[in-house]
Parts: structure tokens; sequence; C-alpha cells
């Protein structure tokens, strides 16, 4: 196989840096170009990123508010 | 031949420096709570265990605050003692990952919803809302545990790779690539509960 990549290839390979804002102003505008032609890898990403909300929000747990008050008790008596 | 006049208002002096600086990172460090327990609570299976792991977090933390460098990422130093807390409470259980059955590709949870769904859910936007939210939290405890500690802090605790590298103490590169396979495993264990 030669170093030569689709453009679909390699927009699927800087998705995880670019949802997670890892990349670097020119890699980015790169991929938002790939992205703004290819209705598949835009579904791809939009697919990614809303996954990527819904685990965040069912997974933040509120903490208990005695926690709180316990945590504030282990500070060092002035 | 007295003590000199300045000894004792430097000491004075210092004792109220220390003071007020260990107020300030006392107080910083709890306004941080509800992060550092939402990241807790998917270290661990239970709530107790959580709550556990953030209070042996805080009374170390408290103890050791003058190895804090100020002006650092606090929100990452607690993690740090906390994931150190929870690798020493034998919690985990050392899978090497090359053990770890990875025939998931991208697209496995995408497909399998829509192979189940027929016609309604070619848009892949929709499979999301078709997972119900004990899925996502069983299929991310159920994550080795390596795996799982690098998806929550990026996941839910926002962390950076930078900073999830240094909590963990692992390279960047290691987190990235942790981070690609656990989600994918991930993915992998939601494909099998939507289609359920």
């Amino acid at each position: 196989m030669s170093g030569y990549l689709d453009p679909c290839d390699k927009c699927e390979e800087v998705m995880q840096p670019y949802l997670d804002r890892a990349l670097d102003d020119g890699e980015r505008a790169e991929a938002e170009a790939h992205l703004a032609d290819c209705g598949y890898c835009r579904k791809r990403y939009r697919f990614e990123e809303s996954l990527r909300v819904f685990v965040r929000q069912v997974c933040a747990e509120e903490m208990p508010p005695e926690l709180k008050q316990k945590l504030a008790a282990l500070r060092t008596p002035l | 031949m007295g003590e000199p006049d300045t000894a004792e208002p430097d000491e004075a002096r210092r004792i109220a420096t220390e003071a007020r600086d260990r107020v300030r990172f006392e107080e910083e460090a709890l306004a941080l709570a509800d992060q550092v327990y939402r990241v807790a609570r998917r270290f661990v299976s239970s709530r107790e265990e959580a709550e556990d792991l953030v209070q042996d977090t805080y009374a170390r933390a408290f103890r050791s605050w003058q190895s804090y460098t100020p002006g650092t990422n606090l929100r990452a130093w607690l993690l740090r003692i906390l994931t150190n807390l929870n690798v020493d409470r034998g919690r985990r259980i050392q899978r090497r990952p090359d053990e770890l059955p990875l025939e998931e590709h991208d697209y496995y949870l995408a497909n399998r919803v829509a192979e189940t769904g027929g016609e309604q859910v070619l848009d892949q936007d929709r499979v999301v809302e078709r997972l119900s939210q004990d899925s996502i939290v069983t299929a991310l405890s159920s994550l080795p545990d390596d795996f799982r500690d690098v998806v929550v802090l990026v996941d839910i605790g926002d962390f950076s790779y930078a900073d999830a590298a240094q909590i963990l103490d692992i390279p960047i590169g290691t987190v990235m690539s942790r981070l690609h396979r656990g989600r994918r495993i991930l993915k992998g264990e939601l494909a099998d509960k939507a289609v359920e």
C-alpha cells in the first residue's frame, strides 16, 4: 500500500482529535474543508459528536449534598 | 542580649501567609468537588465507593497541599491523587490490552442499529436517541479499567489529552490509542444493548 490516504479515510483518522479539540489550526481547517464537501463524513462526525454529548450528559451524576459537608469538615481548623 | 527584634514578627507573618494560602487552596479545591465526584463516580461501581474515594482524595489533598504548585491545573492535581488512591485500593483488574477482542469497528454501532431498525434509522443521528441511559452507564462500567479511566477523564471530566496523560502517568500517545479503542469497545457494547 502506498502512503496515499483517501480523503474520507484521512477524515476518519482525524475525527477523534478533531472532536476532542486537539488538532492544530491547519489540521482543523483541512478537516473542515473536507467536511464541507462530504456528506458522508459530516454524518459520521455528527454521530460521534452526539454520542459523546449523550455519554457526557447521562454520566454527569450530581454529588450528594452530604458529601460536600463531609469534605468541608476535612479542612484544617483555623 | 535579646532575640533580634524582627524574628518574631517575621515568624508571625510567615504563619499568617501560610494560613491564608492554605485557606485559599482548600476553598479552590472544594469548589471543584462536583467535578471530581463526577469522574470518581464513573471510576468505581457504586456511589458509596465514589464518596469514599473523594473523601480520601480531599483528606490527602488537604494534608499535602504544599506540594501543589499554585497556577497549575488544580483539578488535574486532585484527579492524580484520586487515580493513585484508586489504584492503591486494588480495585483495578489489570487486563492486558492485547488480550481484548477488538473486532468491533467504528461503524458497528450505527450498522447494528440500522439493520434492526430498518429504513427509519438511516439517519445515524437517530441511533443515539434509541440508547437508554442505563445502557451507557452499564457499557462504560464494563470497559476494562485502563480504557475506562481514559474515556472517563476525557469524555466526562473534559480533560485534555495532556492532562489525562499527566493524571494517569502515561504518554499522550497511549491516551489517544486507549481512548480510541475504549470508545470502540463502548460502541460495541452499546450496539449489543441497542438491539436487545
